[in-house]
């Protein structure tokens, strides 16, 4: 079970922690990544819609236009319900593996 | 604004989106690149500089365009050249042996007896050859392979445990007697690696320690393998392996030093490394892991396992002893995690090969020797015959000067040709063997390390067999035909002769019933082994039931609750199928493979277990119907039902074996125990309280000690996939597989959901016992072959004596023997020689029983059923074989008998 959860990758689990706390554009979630990550991590426009869509079908993300006065829309992306389970699950098994590897150099680089 | 979309469009062109859902996309991505745009400019880049580097992010380098080419076949099987090279070194040996090849074809039928004879025992024997080749005497592909070894940190509980990190560290700091050790995490999944298109796919990745290659002592073919220093820079660098390097990168040089992105991180790819490096599992990439400076807690993360690459001319003893003083120290140092754990050293070929793969390739390699003994026995037999009747002609070329040697290597001559022509025979047949392998060996009994080729040593082996062969079968009946010719010449008839030869005869024909005794006795244990393991007791009654595994992959099962619930509306539709009278669904299935291994558990209140102490159990996730399904009775307390809902308290059942390991006779109902829930001892153990007891279930069918199994019921722990078993009211469970897949289709209307693996738990058990049935049928088939063959030789024996003495058979009907008389006569002749190959054959078949003991199961190594069921089968056939020649001596007519004096 271990091998096939981890086989989905832990790029899904960075974007959900992401916009757990609440709903941002796409950009922004870019920009996050590498600021979050010192830089280390980036996600160019090929890497990150693609991905982005994929977690919208699969209803762990709601995208949303969002349109304020004077500005073009933006479409604004917020974890579900479903989500936010999933981030847990995923978080789960990611600790079981990553804590052993947590433990070995202090940091999280599973 | 500069206009994106007619970069955008073109790339999404492929996709044929909605033109809304298009539109969508390149507002949203054109938004972006302006805003990428902006910060470019407002950094103080340029407008066209910033327009390039905004659009770059749609064109990342090529580095992955080349993904999808299709793989290529690594290394071709090598072409196979039949016979053998022969360079004679006189010139009278080669007309020798045109002179046989001249006395073979005169006599086809000899000729062709002994060659297919030949063929058989040699071409068995080259096909062993070159399993006991891949697996014991090919080297491990790295240099000076004898100092490699792997390094396990023992304790009571297992023998070759994995080592934690900063044991690896300190193992490395203080030992005298290894170059280096290096650790790997095998199967930890892969990693996603993302292409410039937005692409990603599922890359193997094995995690090592920066010491992994040099220890194993393996060189980059492009870039370099990983340095020290970047273990402590703690750096993201991975290697790749060259099949990998070949099929994604088409074998660019240039990839190395750049940065490839695995699970959104870029990682610097430093070389590539031959693919000999997957002797320790196949994987595409190794990923360093940085060991040096881990915190103090990873001294209880057991992640690794390790290799060692001993100094030059240290033994592994020493290598031993040295490692035991160092982990004595590090007991005393850190108590709590190391106390009771040693160090177990193990030649890392035997790690890689394993003990069984071994001593199965021993046993088809005795066995076969065997069988080509015994196909030599017979040539000789033919050999001696022939060389009787040929007396005469040999004593006219000593009339006429010949001297015994040259008459002995003409016929040594000709035993050689039929050696190396059924050894070019025989070679044809064991490339066809090793051909068809394969796909008849039982999956997962060779290690992927292990290849079978039929390579030139296999070939030199065949070419070395055939020539001893051909001197051995050939070198008594030359002596013989010699002596005979020698005494004799031209002096008398045939009859003799036949004294000497027939006493040799029997000695061999003797040695063959000996074997086939032997080989039958080894077929017979290994066979009641079979029956032993597929006859045990499964632990459910149910017969038969079948199972399938359901994977729900879509968007639609994105939770444990929406799993569960599809989970159980597949099975309510499931139970409604006529002919169905039960569904249940499970983890981990009777006999099947395990879920996710050992789970650590402990018993709350309990003291707790030294850490490297610490039991386990098999952790499995089942439905309330299960146990009814399958009905298998629960001992105590109760089954799971509908109240065990994931927000009711955390309840789990366990086996028999648990009560009896663990509980030192407390009742396990209402103890609480709290497991993890997977493999590894740091993760988060539930606590869960026991509600129930099951009857034990096989984890594995030749199991010595039962398995400690811990049920938990799925509405509390919902896996992503799942077995489901369906019982059949009546008749065979294979009958519903099609109904059963349109049920689930109703519920699963989008088709989301993979169901694979359709299969009754007979397959299940059929799978299980494959490596035993397997040997059993392999060493019963050459046993089978030894028997016919001995046979074989025995009728020949008596058919040849029984001619020789026709008239001696005359004179004493004419006397007034009866049938009976004559019957008798032939018969005991026959039974003694029969006697003495059996008494020698059921000794040293109680040698043979000893060494097999490891492989048996249920049945004792001198068990006197087995002896019983070989004296019987020996003697049904040795009436077959003897009552044909025996039959022809009764018909003699003693007339006839004394006129042809």
């Amino acid at each position: 079970m271990l091998d096939r959860e981890l086989k989905k990758g832990s790029a899904e689990l960075i974007i959900l922690s992401i916009v757990e706390p609440r709903a941002r554009h796409g950009y922004e979630i870019s920009k996050l990544i590498e600021t979050r990550s010192a830089g280390q991590l980036k996600f160019h426009v090929a890497s990150l819609y693609p991905l982005l869509y994929r977690l919208e079908e699969r209803g762990w993300l709601q995208g949303r236009w969002v349109e304020k006065p004077g500005q073009r829309r933006r479409r604004f992306y917020s974890l579900t319900a479903e989500g936010r389970r999933v981030l847990g699950r995923q978080r789960h098994t990611w600790k079981t593996f990553v804590e052993a590897m947590r433990l070995i150099t202090g940091v999280d680089n599973a | 604004m500069p206009e994106w979309s007619e970069h955008l469009r073109p790339r999404l062109a492929r996709l044929r989106l909605s033109p809304e859902r298009e539109a969508e996309i390149i507002e949203e991505l054109s938004q972006h690149l302006d805003q990428r745009y902006d910060e470019l400019r407002s950094g103080g880049t340029s407008d066209a500089e910033a327009h390039r580097l905004a659009i770059e992010e749609l064109l990342e380098p090529e580095a992955l365009a080349n993904y999808m080419r299709p793989l290529r076949q690594a290394a071709a099987p090598r072409p196979i050249t039949p016979g053998a090279p022969s360079g004679f070194l006189f010139r009278g040996l080669w007309q020798d042996l045109r002179y046989a090849a001249r006395m073979l074809r005169k006599q086809p039928g000899f000729a062709v007896a002994a060659v297919l004879t030949l063929a058989l025992g040699i071409g068995a024997n080259s096909a062993i050859f070159a399993l006991v080749e891949a697996t014991l005497l090919r080297p491990l592909p790295f240099p000076d392979p004898e100092r490699l070894v792997m390094v396990w940190e023992r304790t009571e509980a297992s023998p070759r445990g994995r080592v934690a990190p900063l044991n690896l560290v300190d193992w490395n700091n203080r030992n005298r007697t290894f170059d280096l050790i290096a650790g790997f995490a095998p199967n930890v999944g892969g990693m996603v690696m993302s292409g410039a298109d937005g692409t990603a796919e599922t890359v193997t990745r094995q995690w090592v320690t920066a010491g992994f290659f040099d220890a194993l002592g393996v060189g980059a073919v492009a870039g370099r393998t990983f340095l020290p220093s970047e273990d402590i820079q703690q750096a993201r660098a991975v290697v790749l392996s060259e099949a990998f390097w070949r099929a994604r990168f088409d074998a660019d040089p240039s990839v190395v030093g750049t940065d490839i992105r695995l699970d959104g991180s870029p990682w610097t790819v430093v070389g590539v490394v031959p693919n000999e490096a997957q002797v320790l599992g196949r994987t595409s990439i190794w990923a360093l892991l940085s060991i040096q400076g881990a915190p103090p807690a990873a001294r209880s993360a057991y992640v690794f396992e390790a290799i060692g690459r001993l100094k030059r001319g240290v033994t592994i003893e020493a290598g031993q002893a040295d490692m035991a003083a160092i982990a004595e120290g590090l007991a005393q140092e850190f108590p709590q995690t190391n106390k009771g754990s040693d160090v177990a050293l193990e030649p890392l070929h035997d790690a890689v090969i394993g003990g069984e793969l071994r001593r199965t390739s021993i046993l088809f390699l005795g066995v076969v020797g065997f069988v080509l003994l015994i196909c030599c026995a017979n040539v000789a037999n033919l050999l001696l015959t022939r060389a009787t009747v040929r007396a005469r002609e040999l004593a006219i070329r000593f009339a006429l000067g010949a001297d015994r040697r040259r008459v002995i290597r003409q016929l040594l001559a000709e035993s050689v040709l039929l050696a190396m022509i059924g050894g070019a025979l025989g070679l044809a047949v064991g490339a066809v063997i090793v051909k068809v392998a394969p796909a008849v060996i039982p999956e997962g009994l060779l290690p992927a390390a292990v290849t079978l080729t039929f390579d030139l040593h296999v070939v030199s082996f065949c070419t070395a067999a055939a020539l001893l062969v051909g001197l051995l079968f050939g070198l008594a009946p030359a002596w013989q035909a010699s002596e005979i010719a020698l005494t004799h010449a031209l002096t008398s008839d045939s009859r003799t002769t036949t004294r000497r030869g027939g006493r040799l005869r029997s000695v061999l024909v003797a040695g063959e019933v000996a074997t086939a005794v032997l080989l039958l006795f080894g077929a017979g244990l290994l066979l009641r082994t079979l029956l032993a393991v597929e006859s045990v007791d499964r632990g459910y009654r149910a017969e038969s039931v079948l199972t399938m595994i359901l994977d729900p992959l879509g968007s639609r099962y994105r939770t444990d609750a929406s799993e569960l619930q599809f989970y159980q509306a597949v099975e309510h539709e499931v139970a409604a199928l006529p002919g169905v009278r039960g569904v249940a669904w499970a983890s981990t299935l009777p006999l099947g493979r395990s879920y996710q291994g050992p789970s650590f558990f402990e018993i709350v209140g309990d003291p707790p277990a030294a850490e490297s102490q610490r039991p386990t159990a098999d952790y499995q996730i089942i439905s309330p119907s299960y146990f009814r399904t399958l009905d298998l009775p629960i001992v105590a307390g109760r089954g799971f039902d509908g109240g065990d809902l994931p927000e009711s308290p955390q309840v789990c059942i366990v086996s028999e074996a648990f009560v009896r390991g663990y509980l030192q006779g407390r009742s396990p109902l209402g103890l609480r125990v709290a497991v993890r829930p997977t493999e590894f001892a740091d993760a988060t153990p539930d606590v869960r309280e026991i509600v129930g007891v099951a009857r034990q279930v096989k984890g594995r069918p030749d199991e010595t000690e039962d398995l400690v199994q811990i049920y938990v019921p799925l509405a509390q722990n919902t896996p992503g996939d799942i077995f489901m078993v369906v019982r059949p009211a009546s008749g065979r469970a294979e009958a519903l597989a099609r109904s059963v897949r349109a049920a689930i289709a109703r519920v699963d209307k989008e088709q989301l959901v993979s169901v694979r693996d359709v299969m009754t738990l007979d397959e299940v058990a059929w799978g299980a016992t494959a490596r035993h049935r397997f040997r059993a049928v392999l060493v019963m088939a050459f046993a089978g072959l030894a028997l016919v063959l001995a046979m074989v030789g025995m009728f020949g024996m008596l058919a040849y004596s029984v001619q020789q003495r026709v008239r001696e058979f005359g004179v004493r009907r004419a006397l007034g023997a009866t049938t009976r008389d004559v019957l008798r006569l032939v018969a005991a002749s026959a039974m003694h020689v029969i006697a003495a190959g059996a008494i020698v054959g059921l000794a040293l078949s109680m040698v043979l029983g000893r060494l097999l003991a490891t492989m048996l199961f249920g049945v004792e190594p001198l068990d006197p059923t087995t002896f019983a069921c070989v004296a019987l089968v020996l003697a049904l056939t040795a009436i077959v074989s003897i009552a044909g020649p025996a039959w022809r001596a009764t018909r003699v007519d003693p007339a006839v008998a004394l006129r042809s004096e």
